[in-house]
């Protein structure tokens, strides 16, 4: 995936510039055609997944493959504008996969109802970018390791409750362009007659621009998640390190241990189960349990609605700039607290 | 969950919609906003308790006890009147609004609750950039400047003509005299003999049977060359170069199309843009015959013709005075404010006044914030960044207990009409004001009922006894809002302003600045900002989020393509560490884009 225009096409109809005119006045012409060019596979079709499916679809990738072996239940009617409510029983690809298909027509939406887990590794080379949700930790690793070894974007995101976070594995050496004003040359004093009002100085345009060129550097999710805190250096950052990085070890840690995530029909034994955790995690890293407070648990069961709006319309945007190579992407982590609305974006990973 | 919805949109589905309101599809394209999104949603929420109403949220039919129905307003609005107009209806019904807007990349949310926080209208907002007429008329330097200059050429040939949208050349502009006094002498010269020939645009343009060759050479070359004899002007600046028709002829080559770019994109010659003048003058001026006597056009940038129009005089101008030309995709932006726009901030911003609406609605109103969307995160790493509400202002002169405001305008030669059209409506934002003197006699001097007072209008504010210090007690029932107006006398306004309100930051074009600070300027508000073209105008690094308010023209839509000025810087607090975050600017724009859009829970 390098210069995807020579790729593809390189006309855009009269249908897409319509449609897509409000987005190609922000981001650019040659950035919606890389974005044309462009295959993406989505895993899991929960909250969170259908709020990147849409963001993207509407975005005009070439393709999106929404992979989900799951069922639909009566939760995920409620938390997923994409599945209707008559679909229960069916899988969560499958009944997603109408509404998608309705919100862009030019994009080619497919749905897999395969076990991530089963896919080899050839299937995910098909992709230029490939987004994880719901999935284990391991699986999240072998899948960030294998398609960054192959220039693939790697990107992973879930919600509980009212947190959310994403990740973001662009590989080694990112490039992508940056869109800024040109540089006014100032002018030389003329003569220092004053006859008369102020006369107004010629201008440069201020609306005319330049492409600058810059490199982004990644590390993959298994570095970022294995940060030694034992150095007194990376205790000192603590201070500024977002809390959320430790809760996403608890709640990894929970999905591996219990092969699903805190359920509020078991909230009691799942919450003694999240302190627990907690407790081994920090330990095992040398850190103090009161890091995170008695009370994190009550906040994160369940997919928000809102919350997963919020993340995955960061998560989308992250995918769009890494395929159109256009903006500085966030590195390497976007952590989003929906109690306090606050949203911060940190690396963890080798220096 | 939720109970009832309550859902105002006055406007219908456009394809440019499609990339971002998911709600709609292409089949649904003409159709209403508040009627479709309504039937979408209930496919997801079959239980939800919708209604939609295909209106403006400024209907008389949507007074306070109708706002009472609701337990919470959320805005989506894309226009200051319409916000200005909520904010006082929830104030009056006392109900906590969620205020929101998005443009490009960047977006805000906020919560307003009538005595705890700052209403929408306590912090003065930035009013839409005006340029002086001599700029438009005389020394246009910018493409921004032509752009103007076209519609408001348009509007002189083809549309409404407006007596402050003048295109012929300018004999009084202030920089052609050294002396004060003599500038006003041709100012009063002008206005009693006109420029050159006091005969309307449009009559000599129809005298010449539109004619484009003729109009071609009169606004291309002959003004050009009246210019030229004004050499104060071009002392210090490039002068113009008049073109002439015959010889442009001359230069035209075929058009080659290159590259893969949208045909829009494509800037062509100048001999290219005096054909598509032509073209488009035979267009428009057979649509004005088409629709008869005393027609008149309104510009829409959506309208083919119209734009080509605007796109080929405005770069016949630019070219004129060396200015590089714009493709009409570019054109298109600036002409037609045009405010690009993407699913994912805007469902960012959906998500986040969701959550507000919960906190709100679990009573917990003072755990809300403001909360701002950057494009790239600030220093302490915050993308999203959280800040305290802030209280009301004590002199706001909408949520203060007894507002009052100051205006300085000449009672000798202020109409009453403007009055209520300029300064009580559109400044001040109301709906259907009524207004009485404090004279000891209550006499009244506009009366919101229809017909009642027309005979006012047409006369001077002085003629009915206002003078210095006179206090005009201003009502509107439907906003529950009264305004007491004081009124000062002043003789010495600057030109092209009509009244000044006191404590109002000047709304003027403001001076170049270095070109340092123009670079850090450009976050907080392109001067031009109009015209977002391709680029977000915001620089990674820079703490600063810029919302600027649409006015996206509709498609039968007001001329001015006036455009929000570099405008407030608020210093704000963090709302966890306390500390004073970066200034930034607050301006406004939609969540949605174009519509009018009210979405309550009950």
């Amino acid at each position: 995936m390098i210069d995807m225009i020579e790729k593809e096409d390189s006309i855009i109809s009269e249908e897409e510039a319509a449609q897509y005119d409000r987005q190609i006045r922000l981001w650019g012409l040659d950035a919606q055609k890389r974005l044309r060019g462009s295959r993406v596979l989505l895993v899991g079709l929960r909250g969170l997944g259908a709020e990147v499916a849409k963001n993207l679809i509407l975005a005009g990738v070439k393709g999106l493959t929404l992979l989900d072996h799951e069922q639909v239940t009566e939760e995920s009617c409620r938390a997923q504008f994409l599945i209707p409510v008559s679909a229960q029983g069916q899988n969560r690809a499958q009944a997603s996969l109408e509404r998608a298909q309705y919100l862009n027509p030019m994009v080619a939406v497919k749905a897999d109802t395969d076990r991530v887990e089963e896919k080899p590794d050839e299937f995910f080379l098909q992709f230029d970018a490939v987004c994880l949700t719901g999935c284990s930790r391991d699986l999240m690793i072998r899948v960030d390791q294998l398609c960054s070894q192959n220039n693939i974007k790697v990107f992973c995101g879930d919600v509980f409750g009212y947190h959310g976070y994403m990740f973001s594995d662009l590989g080694l050496e990112h490039n992508y362009v940056e869109e800024k004003p040109k540089a006014v040359k100032p002018k030389t004093e003329e003569s220092n007659e004053h006859d008369g009002p102020e006369a107004k100085k010629p201008k440069v345009d201020p609306s005319e621009t330049t492409m600058i060129k810059k490199t982004a550097s990644f590390c993959c999710l298994k570095d970022a998640l294995e940060v030694d805190w034992t150095s007194e250096k990376a205790k000192s950052s603590l201070k500024r390190t977002p809390v959320d990085y430790f809760l996403l070890h608890v709640l990894l840690k929970f999905r591996t241990d219990k092969g699903r995530d805190p359920n509020p029909e078991s909230f009691a034994e799942d919450s003694t189960l999240l302190r627990q955790i907690r407790d081994d995690v920090l330990e095992a890293m040398t850190l103090s349990s009161e890091l995170l407070p008695h009370d994190f648990v009550s906040y994160c069961f369940s997919e928000m609605a809102p919350v997963c709006a919020v993340v995955g319309g960061v998560l989308g945007q992250e995918v769009v700039k890494a395929l159109s190579q256009r903006d500085a992407p966030h590195r390497n982590f976007f952590f989003f607290d929906g109690m306090k609305g606050s949203g911060v974006v940190d690396y963890f990973g080798p220096n | 969950m939720l109970a009832k919805f309550g859902e105002i949109d006055l406007d219908t589905i456009d394809v440019s919609n499609l990339n971002r309101q998911f709600l709609f599809q292409k089949k649904h394209v003409g159709k209403s906003k508040a009627q479709v999104a309504k039937e979408s949603v209930l496919q997801f929420c079959p239980t939800a308790n919708i209604k939609a109403y295909h209106d403006s949220i400024m209907n008389p039919d949507y007074n306070v006890e109708f706002f009472r129905n609701f337990m919470l307003v959320m805005n989506a609005l894309d226009n200051r009147a319409a916000r200005n107009h909520v904010n006082r209806m929830c104030l009056a019904a006392d109900i906590p609004l969620i205020e929101s807007g998005t443009a490009g990349y960047l977006g805000q949310v906020t919560v307003i609750k009538k005595g705890l926080t700052e209403c929408y209208e306590c912090q003065p907002k930035p009013t839409q950039k005006t340029f002086p007429g001599c700029t438009i008329r005389n020394t246009p330097s910018e493409p921004i400047h032509c752009i103007v200059w076209a519609k408001y050429l348009f509007n002189q040939l083809f549309g409404e003509e407006d007596a402050d949208q003048e295109v012929s050349p300018d004999t009084a502009d202030p920089e052609l005299s050294w002396n004060p006094a003599d500038t006003e002498a041709r100012a009063t010269a002008s206005d009693q003999d006109g420029d050159i020939k006091r005969v309307s645009t449009k009559d000599w343009a129809r005298s010449t049977g539109y004619d484009s060759v003729k109009l071609f050479n009169k606004l291309f070359k002959d003004d050009i060359q009246y210019l030229l004899t004004m050499d104060k002007l071009w002392k210090k600046r490039k002068a113009p170069l008049p073109l002439d028709w015959l010889e442009l002829q001359k230069l035209a080559c075929p058009q080659e199309v290159t590259g893969t770019g949208l045909k829009d994109q494509h800037v062509l010659g100048v001999a290219g843009y005096s054909q598509l003048f032509s073209r488009s003058v035979e267009t428009l001026r057979s649509m004005l015959a088409d629709k008869g006597d005393g027609a008149e056009l309104v510009w829409d940038k959506d309208d083919p013709a119209a734009m080509d129009f605007v796109t080929a005089a405005a770069n016949l101008r630019m070219h004129i005075f060396s200015m590089n030309m714009k493709s009409r995709f570019d054109i298109k932006s600036m002409a037609g404010n045009i405010i690009p726009a993407i699913a994912t901030t805007n469902a960012v911003i959906a998500g986040l006044i969701v959550l507000e609406a919960l906190k709100i609605l679990s009573g917990d109103v003072e755990q809300c914030r403001t909360i701002f969307l950057n494009k790239q995160p600030n220093p302490r790493k915050k993308l999203l960044v959280p800040c305290a509400l802030d209280p009301p202002s004590a002199n706001c002169y909408v949520c203060a207990s007894k507002p009052e405001v100051t205006v300085k305008l000449n009672v000798n030669k202020t109409l009453v009409l403007a009055l209520q059209d300029k300064i009580l409506k559109e400044k001040f934002g109301m709906v259907a004001p009524d207004v009485q003197i404090e004279d000891g006699k209550g006499t009244i001097l506009i009366s919101s009922e229809e017909g009642e007072t027309e005979a006012n209008n047409s006369k001077f504010l002085s003629d009915f006894g206002i003078r210095n210090g006179s206090r005009l007690q201003v009502d509107d029932f439907l906003q529950d809002y009264t305004l007491l107006v004081n009124v000062i006398h002043c003789e010495e306004l600057e030109k092209d302003v009509e009244f000044e309100v006191v404590g109002d930051a000047p709304d003027k074009a403001p001076t170049p600045p270095s070109s340092q600070e123009e670079q850090k300027n450009f976050a907080n508000g392109n001067k031009d900002s109009a015209e977002p073209s391709t680029s977000s105008n915001a620089p990674a690094e820079q703490d600063d989020v810029l919302i600027v308010d649409s006015d996206e023209e509709p498609s039968s839509s007001t001329m001015d393509v006036s455009t929000e000025s570099g405008g407030l810087k608020r210093k704000l607090h963090d709302a966890e560490t306390g500390e004073a975050s970066a200034k930034r600017q607050r301006l406004d724009q939609a969540t949605a884009d174009d519509d009018d859009d009210i979405i309550a829970l009950d």
